[in-house]
Order: C-alpha cells, then sequence, then structure tokens
C-alpha cells in the first residue's frame, strides 16, 4: 500500500539527460498512493484538528459534534487520499483511546475525507456556493456509508433523538428499513456535516499560499 | 492517551495480533449465526476473558454509552417492527410485541459482545506495542508513524486549547450565552489551533527527512515484543470457531 | 581533502522568480569548523539545506550546478542515503522531536531504527550519543517534558547517532536562553574536536569568531566572500550589513580613529586585548 519507497530523487540518473531535460510539467495523479513526508505530516495535525474541534463544540454546547473538521481540512488541503487516510485513522485512533464503537465507522470517515478530497481537487471549493455543495456531497456518501452500519448493529437506528423518531415512524408505516435507516441518518447528518465542510471551507480559505504550495502535486525539479 | 489498563495478567501479555484474531471471530461469528443462543455464548466467553483481563470493570462505562441507545431499540424494534405479531405486553397505549423484543435482544447481544472484544484488545494492550505489531507484519511504516504520532499530538493539541480558551476569555470572548454568540466564538478558538498545527508541518517534514525517515530499508525495532506461547493455540482456536461457524450455518 | 564541493549552485523555490542561491562555488575540508552568516533572507537556510538534499529533492523547484558531499552527488542521491553523511539540526527545538517516541531514548534511535540497523548497534550508538551530550539524566523522559536547550540537544544526538562525517546546524540557538545555547555551543565544539566537519548557521558572532575555521558570508544568494574569521571581518563590505565580534568592532574603530588599515583584525577577547596592548599609544 501507500506512500513513496523510491528513493526522492526524480533526476534521472544520467547526469547529460538531466542537462537535457529542460521543464517539464509533469503531476502525479490526485489518487496517487506516494505521499510526501509533508502530506503525511498533515495527518496526525487532521486527527488532532477533529477532536479540538469536537472539544470545543462540547465546551461551547452547540448542537452539532463538529468532529470532522481536521479530515475535511486535510482533504481540501492533500487531496483525496490524505483525506481518506485522516479519516480512517481518527476513528481507529478514537477506537484505540476513547470509544472502541468508533472502529466501526472507520469507513464513513475514510469515504467523507474522500469525497471532500476529490471535489476540492476538481475545483469545488472556489466559493462559498460550492462548498455548500460540497457539504451536502459529504452528507449524500456520510450516510450512504454509514446506514449499512447502522443496520447492522443497531438495526438502523442511530442514537439520535430525532432521528430515531422519525425511523420509528417509518418503520411503524411499513416503509423499508434501508430507507428509514437512510433517512434517519440523513436528519443527523445534514447539519453537521453541512457545516463542518464549510467552517473547513472557511479555514482553508485564510491558510497561506505559502504553506498551501508544498502540497501541489508537482514531483519535480526543473533543471536551471 | 489510551485505555490502556496495566494489569499483571495472561490476557496483558498476548500478543496483539492474537486480540485482533479474537475480535475477528467475535465480530463474524454472531453474524454468521444470527441466533440470539450464539451470540450469547460469544459474549458470555468476551466477558469471561475480560475478567481474565482482570478490567471488566472498564467496560461497564463504555457499555454505559451504549446502553441509552440499546434500550431505544428495545422500544421501538418491540413496539414497530414491521414483522411484529405477538403481542406480549402493554403499558397503557403502548404495544410491544415479541418478534420486535426478539431481534432487539439479538441486536443488543451482539453489540455487548462486539463491544467486549473491541475492549479486550484496547484495555489490555499499549497503543504503541499494537501499532509495532502491525509493522511488524507489513503495516507501512511510514502509516506506523502516523498512528504513533496522533497519540501524542492530541494531548499537545489539548494542552494548546487550554491556553488559548483561557487567553481568548481573557480578552472577552463570549463562551456562553446565546447559541449565535456561542457560534461566533467558535472561530478565534479554533483558528490558533489550526495554524499552530499546520505552520510546523513542513519543517517537521523536513525534520523526519533528514533522520531517514524515507529509507527503503527494512525497520530495526528498538523493542523486542515477547511472544506468548499460547499465541498460536489460541489464533487457531479463533479460525476454527469462524471455520465451525460457517459449517453450522451450511449444515443447519 | 575537501570533503564539500559546490560548483555553480544555482537554485529556484517553486513559484519564485529570483534565485535562492545565486551560483555558488566553493569547497570545504574535511575537519573544518564553518560559520555561516548573513542577514536574513540571504540564503542561509537555503544552502545548508542544499548541502543535505532537503534542496532540491523536498522543496522541488529548479536547480542547477553540482554539490557533491563525500563523493555523492546531491542531487542524484536520496535526502535519506544522503542523512548518513549530513546531519542537519534546525532552529526549531520541537518541531524536530518526531512525535512518534515515548521517550528520548527512543527519540534518538529513530533515525537508526530508520536505517535498518542491527539492534545492538542501535543501542551502541544511541548510548554514546547520550553520554556525549550529556543525556543520561533525561534519557526515560518525555522528549516533550524538556528544556528547549535539552531537546535541541536531544535532535542534536539522533542526528549524530546517525554517524554522519558532516553537521550542518541552521541557527540552532536562537530560540534558546543563554543557558541552552551555551548547551549547544559546548555540544557543536565536542564534535568538531572529534573530527567532525562542521557548519553553523548563526547570528552569534563571538562565538562563531572564536571556533570557526572560515566564514561564510552571503547576501542576495550569493557567497560575498569565505575566508577566515580575522581576514573576512577586516573586509569592508559595501551595502551590506555585517555584524562583528563587538572585540573587532573596538578595534576597527581604534584603527579607523588612527588611519591604519590592515588585512586581519582580532575576533576574540584575548586577541583583541594583545592588539590594544602592542599598538598602545
Ligand atoms: N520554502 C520557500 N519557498 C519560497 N521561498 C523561500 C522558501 N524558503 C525561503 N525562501 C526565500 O528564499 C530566500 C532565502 O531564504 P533563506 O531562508 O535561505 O534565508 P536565510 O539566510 O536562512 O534567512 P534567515 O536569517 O531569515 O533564516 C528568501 O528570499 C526567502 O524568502
Ligand atoms: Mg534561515
Amino acid at each position: 500500500m501507500i506512500v513513496e519507497r523510491k528513493s526522492h530523487s526524480t533526476f534521472d540518473n544520467k547526469k547529460d539527460s538531466h542537462k537535457e531535460k529542460g521543464l517539464e510539467t509533469m503531476k502525479t495523479s490526485m489518487w496517487s498512493f506516494k505521499l510526501s513526508t509533508a502530506s503525511l505530516v498533515l495527518i496526525p495535525a487532521a486527527v488532532g484538528i477533529n477532536y479540538i474541534g469536537k472539544m470545543i463544540a462540547g465546551f461551547l454546547k452547540l448542537p452539532l459534534w463538529l468532529d470532522a473538521i481536521g479530515t475535511v481540512l486535510a482533504a481540501m488541503i492533500g487531496g483525496p487520499v490524505v483525506g481518506a487516510l485522516s479519516g480512517a485513522i481518527n476513528n481507529i485512533i478514537y477506537g484505540l483511546t476513547l470509544d472502541p464503537i468508533s472502529f466501526a465507522y472507520a469507513f464513513t470517515s475514510l469515504f467523507l475525507g474522500l469525497a471532500v478530497g476529490a471535489m476540492a481537487y476538481k475545483g469545488w471549493i472556489e466559493n462559498a456556493g460550492k462548498a455548500l455543495i460540497v457539504g451536502l456531497v459529504a452528507v449524500l456518501v456520510a450516510s450512504v456509508v454509514s446506514t449499512p452500519i447502522n443496520i447492522i448493529f443497531w438495526g438502523g437506528q442511530t442514537g439520535n433523538v430525532w432521528g430515531d423518531s422519525l425511523y420509528a415512524a417509518l418503520i411503524a408505516h411499513h416503509f423499508p428499513v434501508w430507507l428509514s435507516s437512510f433517512l434517519d441518518e440523513w436528519v443527523v447528518d445534514v447539519p453537521d456535516k453541512i457545516i463542518t465542510v464549510f467552517i473547513g471551507y472557511l479555514i482553508f480559505r485564510g491558510l497561506p499560499k505559502t504553506f498551501l504550495q508544498q502540497f501541489d502535486r508537482q514531483n519535480h525539479t526543473d533543471v536551471l | 492517551m489510551s485505555l490502556y489498563v496495566d494489569r499483571p495478567s495472561v490476557i496483558h501479555r498476548l500478543d496483539p495480533l492474537t486480540k485482533l484474531c479474537y475480535i475477528a471471530a467475535a465480530v463474524t461469528v454472531p453474524f454468521i449465526c444470527p441466533v440470539k443462543s450464539v451470540a450469547l455464548l460469544v459474549a458470555a466467553v468476551t466477558y469471561i476473558l475480560l475478567a481474565a483481563g482482570r478490567v471488566v470493570t472498564k467496560v461497564l462505562p463504555l457499555l454505559g454509552f451504549v446502553a441509552p441507545v440499546l434500550l431505544s431499540i428495545f422500544i421501538i424494534q418491540g413496539m414497530f417492527m414491521p414483522d411484529n405479531h405477538a403481542l406480549v405486553f402493554r403499558i397503557g397505549p403502548l404495544y410491544f410485541y415479541k418478534e420486535g423484543l426478539s431481534y432487539a435482544a439479538l441486536l443488543s447481544l451482539r453489540v455487548i459482545g462486539i463491544l467486549g472484544a473491541f475492549s479486550l484488545l484496547v484495555l489490555t494492550t499499549k497503543p504503541s506495542d499494537l501499532i509495532q505489531a502491525l509493522m511488524e507484519k507489513g503495516l507501512p511504516p511510514e502509516i506506523g508513524y502516523v498512528l504513533n504520532a496522533v497519540l501524542q499530538i492530541i494531548p499537545q493539541m489539548a494542552n494548546a486549547l487550554q491556553r488559548i480558551t483561557d487567553a481568548q476569555r481573557a480578552r472577552g470572548l463570549e463562551t456562553d450565552g446565546r447559541l449565535l454568540d456561542r457560534i461566533k466564538a467558535f472561530f478565534p478558538l479554533i483558528g490558533p489551533v489550526v495554524m499552530n498545527a499546520f505552520v510546523e508541518t513542513k519543517d517537521r517534514a523536513m525534520a523526519l527527512e533528514v533522520r531517514a525517515f524515507n529509507s527503503k530499508t527494512k525497520r530495526t525495532f528498538l523493542h523486542v515484543r515477547k511472544k506468548h506461547p499460547a499465541d498460536v493455540a489460541l489464533r487457531i482456536m479463533c479460525l476454527a470457531a469462524i471455520i465451525l461457524a460457517v459449517v453450522w450455518r451450511l449444515v443447519g | 581533502m575537501s570533503i564539500i564541493k559546490a560548483e555553480a549552485l544555482r537554485y529556484k523555490y517553486p513559484m519564485q522568480d529570483e534565485l535562492a542561491l545565486d551560483h555558488l562555488s566553493f569547497s570545504i575540508d574535511k575537519g573544518e569548523f564553518i560559520g555561516i552568516i548573513g542577514e536574513n533572507g540571504a540564503g542561509k537556510s537555503t544552502l545548508c539545506q542544499a548541502l543535505n538534499g532537503l534542496v532540491p529533492h523536498f522543496h522541488k523547484g529548479a536547480y542547477g550546478g553540482t554539490v557533491t558531499v563525500a563523493g555523492k552527488t546531491v542531487h542524484e542521491t536520496s535526502v535519506g542515503e544522503l542523512s548518513t553523511i549530513v546531519g542537519m539540526v534546525f532552529e526549531n527545538p520541537v518541531v524536530q522531536i518526531t512525535g512518534a517516541k515515548l521517550t528520548v531514548y527512543e527519540e534518538i534511535a529513530f533515525g537508526l531504527e530508520n536505517l535498518g540497523l542491527p539492534r545492538s548497534t542501535i543501542i551502541e550508538r544511541v548510548d554514546e550519543a547520550i553520554e556525549l551530550l550529556n543525556l543520561a539524566e533525561v534519557r526515560d523522559k518525555s522528549p516533550f517534558a524538556l528544556s528547549g536547550g535539552q531537546m535541541q540537544r536531544v535532535a542534536i544526538a539522533g542526528m549524530i547517532a546517525m554517524r554522519p562525517e558532516i553537521m550542518i546546524f541552521d541557527e540552532p540557538t536562537s530560540q534558546l536562553d543563554p543557558q541552552g545555547a551555551t548547551e549547544v555551543f559546548e555540544a557543536i565544539e565536542t564534535l568538531s574536536r572529534n573530527g567532525v566537519t562542521v557548519l553553523v548557521v548563526s547570528h552569534q558572532m563571538e562565538r562563531l569568531a572564536r571556533h570557526a575555521d572560515r566564514i561564510m558570508l552571503m547576501h542576495g544568494g550569493r557567497l560575498v566572500a569565505f575566508d577566515t574569521p580575522e581576514r573576512l571581518f577586516a573586509m569592508d563590505f559595501s551595502g551590506i550589513s555585517v555584524r562583528r565580534p563587538v572585540y573587532t568592532e573596538i578595534v576597527r574603530t581604534v584603527q579607523k580613529a588612527g588611519g591604519i588599515s590592515a588585512e586581519t583584525v582580532p575576533v576574540t577577547l584575548e586577541g583583541a586585548a594583545e592588539w590594544l596592548v602592542k599598538h598602545r599609544g
């Protein structure tokens, strides 16, 4: 899996060709698993920010979790692979240190980071309007991935009072479990994920260019 | 930062990978055999092992977390599950049915068992040992580094947040009051933490690279992990349990 | 015998118009103690990073010329491989803590684990580094629980355990209190005495002048002068502000007043005192 194992040198090993190579504009695909050290170091920071976001939301008694801001930011900065890794590692670490249930939702976080990273890479965080759409897609992805997990573990519930009331009403009227569960999750995710992505977008906009430049997927050195 | 509880027990001395095998068995078996008796058996074995690890009391707070959800499952499934036919009891206008309650019981037993199995790993294993065990089995060292670093960065950042909160409060930041004020307070609190975390990334990346972080050679581990004689046998038993469950399913 | 050799080295950071390193050519002998000075933005850090491969491999950008260290061509050798030849200590102590290790001892072993050295070698080298940098009493502490000076010594220990022939220090004391700075300079001196080729970027001219065999003065990405402290601090530079050791400044003030021009100036307290005694009246 993952990560650069080859030498960092992108120069040709033969000295002569180095002279002739001239300027090139080779870019690594956004799906590349070869992560630079700078991108890897972003992941612990992202998980830390998730944790801090959750702490602040709790401290300010906000009716939201806001526990994925770091994942969203890492995805915007480093692309889908960094986003996905940040998400998955976030839940693994939470599982190890705070709440074993969070292991189960590692896939939700993984796909959240993946989706936001891919959309950011395709230019969907240029303005606030587009960022809201990224938020909606994030909700969709999160609920599609969470629903089967919820059904397997909890018979389709989420543990959220409002969502579960809707769920109860729906199954009482013989709606299929998957749909009831999906809508239950949707109720839970809509405000939280949209706001999380939007906060991520606002912070991203404020980051200095020199910082962002190092994650540019330029993987070569020009010859002077 | 971890849920690890240091106790002198056999379970603590087992290889983390053996405990991962146990989780694999404890999660899959109750799903392969979706009956209450199997879920109960798995949960019972798990809690006996937790008792052997002398950490059973530490699972209670974790169970406390899921208790309200489990209770709501009994209520919702007991009353509204589409298959409900046989009335068991009623409380005023609320009718509870056998099918729903039975399904809720199955779900609860599974959740309690799975939570116990994960707790068995988490409560009796140092995170760094688990990470090293995985690296020895081929987890890329870069990912191993990231996992270890996360465990250290979270307390560091929590400290930083504390300092920032104090400073912002001293400057008159409104942290309780109307919802809008509290929402507004979110940014001055998270902003500096984010900046601190990101500003350092470039320098840290360089500092790692000059210490051969990108080296292609196989890593050495300074710590030698002790193997327990029971590890192999236990892993085989976990595998056997899964195979048995599959056979049970196919035959029964 | 030269251990570092740069020929027409030039380098531009990504998306930057100006050269951060502008046709640098020089050579450094094995065992030399080199000081690097210059104003902010002169290119000192960039030069340091061009010697251990961070320029160009980490920063990318545009690169020309060649640098060889101990026979390896930098732009053709990975940073990891160069790390066993050139060690580097940065300004900020905290970011050099890997963050993945629980004790100072493990922290120092990090690079050696990455190199895949045998366990016994690692233990031997870490013990030696701890001894050399006087870290015995903190070896089982968390690296985050240390003072700045201690952290910086842990960073040095982590590097020298990798047994580089060359050690580069980029403003290693500028974030430390005087006590920490003294600790670090003593450590650098020890390395130099043990035959390691040392390059130090610092604004502490008195310390630099005392220890350095030669000093590089950089400005705008160019190497303006590269000479012994006694000769370099005797030169006049127009348009570049050069801070000299205070002892040198005293002597130069006396020289100017007396209309004396000299090829060399004393750069230490003892040297200055001797000069003043000799030129009494
Ligand atoms: N990562 C970077 N990207 C773009 N430009 C950079 C980068 N790092 C440094 N520069 C620029 O390159 C030039 C040389 O910088 P360098 O850091 O080498 O100077 P310095 O002599 O070390 O200065 P200081 O005393 O402030 O540390 C400066 O103009 C600086 O702005
Ligand atoms: Mg510098």
